[in-house]
């Protein structure tokens, strides 16, 4: 089980990763959403607010209204965030559980396929 | 956890944007509502002549509603727009969860390429052109639909449902006006079995595919306001379909002579004409198009995700996940569309367009089949709450998976363009569909995943650094590696 400071160093990297991604941000630029992500095991909570395809900011807890949550144990989002895994094999297996539309999950996964292809 | 298998509970969180109960009811209904239903009611009507035809649609509606029981068990189990694949991998596994899917996917390009035929066959027989020039509608609305879906293009959730409910609210406004005209009377409208035994099967079987692809509406169900609402939609899109099957089948056995319509591929029009002359042409013609926009909105968006999400896990060449700056699976959306047309052209050609109805009514009835199946083994493996529960789910799920293996091989074994022959083609055509994507599966697959394996473990160093009890601060799991393993070379295939 990881806590919230492992979870923090990995989606600290992961915006760097995205919003420095150009090809990322131009493929996402109409994309504003709240995702809010929970830890099946920790309990622990947090949001990324992203705006035309930028992260904003990604505070501990849920803030705001989502347009997505994302449910999985706090091993997965950390492999998620650095890259470690492909999260549709999870997804695929049940593993990770998403409530939002389709289009905004398959966008969220784009951002893995773009910056980290061979995941 | 759970106990199904590693799925954490879904949070019940409140989305900005959720799916109502009369959208999910007009996404069911749109996508089981396609032009090449209208083709489907003349098939029930070659096994089931005249009025007789809607009592096998209502046979068929009562099957569908034990259908709507398991799919809304199964989709409580697995909310996820995976969910076919999901169910079916945790009670079959994986290898055949994926050679079925493969098949089951291989219908949405039959049902696109049947309406780009049927919708193209309608506007040129409308506009009196030579029939040569079919193809070129066929050509221009699979361009069209292509084009939308590479620039990203999504119809809305409420344009969705007011087409979905003009259609079936204008298709059963014309039925009605027919039935009211003078015609033939309706004779012995509960004698089925009239033309034997097997053709009321099979008239039933026919009947069945008429709300094919209504299940499909669980691909929804993460955005879905509670899951109550997939399970209102699957039983209140089949009474929509229905209402609207019957009177249209009633209405054309009411005014357009059978051999007329057994030898066309566009019954509606000429239903419209014989009941308004040419504003009833029009307006079933309005009507197919409008059919056009739920096929090929639903069709390509549900066929190339399922395509992306499949190279993605490595089950399918990566190049079709590839993202073009729409964030659109721009070779997925490609292929599929040269496959339609190929198939378009094919049934253009031929003028086998019963022949693609004949196999989507056997492959949703196969489906139909392991879907009791998938109920009967995950009552038993996965114990968790459901929120629906299917009522004597052991005995009506048995009674399904034999039901409807005799509906597919009644529909696999017909022969709609003379209906007293059988004939094997339309299970030939399935069995080469499954031989394919089980040999791809078996022979393909495995190449793809360790060459993927490969690929990531050679470019691709794990990322994550290494926590110790030093550096990892006071959290109790952060002592030790936490490094989870990394995937096995056969991903999901694993398990099985």
């Amino acid at each position: 089980m990881a806590d919230w400071d492992e979870l923090a160093e990995a989606l600290a990297d992961y915006t760097v990763s995205c919003n420095e991604n150009e090809r990322l941000r131009k493929m996402q630029r109409d994309w504003t959403r709240v995702l809010h992500f929970e830890c099946s095991d920790s309990g622990v909570r947090f949001t990324m607010d992203v705006e035309r395809g930028e992260i904003l900011a990604t505070p501990v807890g849920h803030v705001g209204t989502p347009d997505i949550v994302v449910t999985t144990h706090s091993e997965t989002f950390c492999d998620m965030f650095w890259g470690d895994l492909n999260p549709v094999q999870k997804y695929l297996r049940g593993e990770i559980t998403v409530q939002g539309s389709q289009e905004d999950v398959m966008r969220l996964d784009a951002i893995s396929a773009v910056i980290w292809p061979d995941a | 956890m759970a106990n199904g298998g590693g799925a954490p509970a879904p949070t019940a969180s409140t989305l900005r944007r959720s799916v109502t109960t009369a959208t999910a009811t007009a996404t069911s209904a749109g996508l089981a509502f396609a032009a090449i239903d209208y083709l489907g009611v003349v098939s029930v009507l070659a096994y089931a002549p005249g009025a007789t035809a809607a009592l096998a649609i209502l046979i068929g509606g009562l099957m569908v509603v034990l259908v709507a029981g398991i799919f809304a068990e199964l989709n409580g189990l697995y909310p996820t727009a995976a969910g076919i694949r999901l169910y079916l991998g945790r009670a079959v596994g994986n290898r055949t969860a994926m050679s079925v899917t493969f098949t089951y996917m291989a219908t949405v390009v039959l049902v696109i390429a049947a309406d780009a035929f049927l919708i193209g066959a309608a506007i040129r027989h409308v506009l009196h052109e030579p029939a040569v020039l079919a193809y070129l509608w066929i050509a221009v609305l699979l361009g069209i639909a292509l084009a939308a879906n590479l620039r990203g293009i999504r119809m809305a959730g409420w344009v969705q449902t007011f087409v979905t409910y003009t259609v079936l609210t204008g298709t059963a406004v014309l039925s009605v006006v027919a039935i009211f005209h003078h015609g033939r009377a309706f004779h012995q409208p509960f004698d089925i079995f009239g033309k034997g035994a097997f053709s009321g099967i099979q008239a039933i079987a026919f009947a069945l595919f008429l709300y094919a692809a209504f299940e499909w509406v669980t691909t929804t169900a993460e955005e879905a306001r509670t899951p109550r609402v997939i399970t209102r939609a699957l039983f209140i899109a089949p009474f929509l379909i229905w209402l609207v099957s019957t009177l249209f089948a009633l209405a054309l056995a009411h005014l357009v002579p059978f051999p007329v319509l057994h030898h066309s591929a566009y019954p509606q029009l000429l239903m419209g004409k014989a009941a308004l002359g040419t504003i009833g042409e029009l307006w079933m013609l309005a009507l197919t198009v409008l059919t056009a926009l739920n096929t090929f909105n639903g069709g390509f968006l549900v066929a190339s995700r399922f395509i992306y999400a499949a190279a993605r896990e490595n089950t399918l060449p990566r190049q079709f996940a590839k993202l073009n700056l729409n964030a659109v699976p721009w070779l997925a959306v490609c292929v599929l569309a040269g496959v339609s047309a190929v198939v378009a052209a094919l049934v253009f050609a031929t003028g086998q367009w019963l022949l693609l109805v004949a196999v989507g009514a056997a492959i949703e009835s196969a489906i139909y089949a392991i879907g009791s199946v998938c109920l009967l083994v995950l009552r038993r493996r996965d114990t968790r709450e459901r929120p629906f529960r299917l009522i004597a789910a052991r005995p009506l799920a048995t009674f399904g998976a034999v039901l409807f293996t005799i509906m597919f091989l009644a529909t696999g074994l017909s022969d709609p363009k003379n209906p007293s022959h059988l004939s094997v083609v339309p299970l030939g055509v399935i069995v080469v569909l499954g031989a394919v994507s089980i040999g791809y599966v078996l022979l393909c697959v495995p190449r793809l995943q360790a060459a993927a394996a490969a690929r990531a473990a050679t470019s691709r160093p794990k990322r994550r650094p290494q926590r110790t009890a030093e550096s990892g601060g006071g959290g109790p799991t952060s002592t030790g590696p936490v490094r989870t393993p990394p995937s096995p070379p056969s991903g999901p295939m694993a398990g099985t």
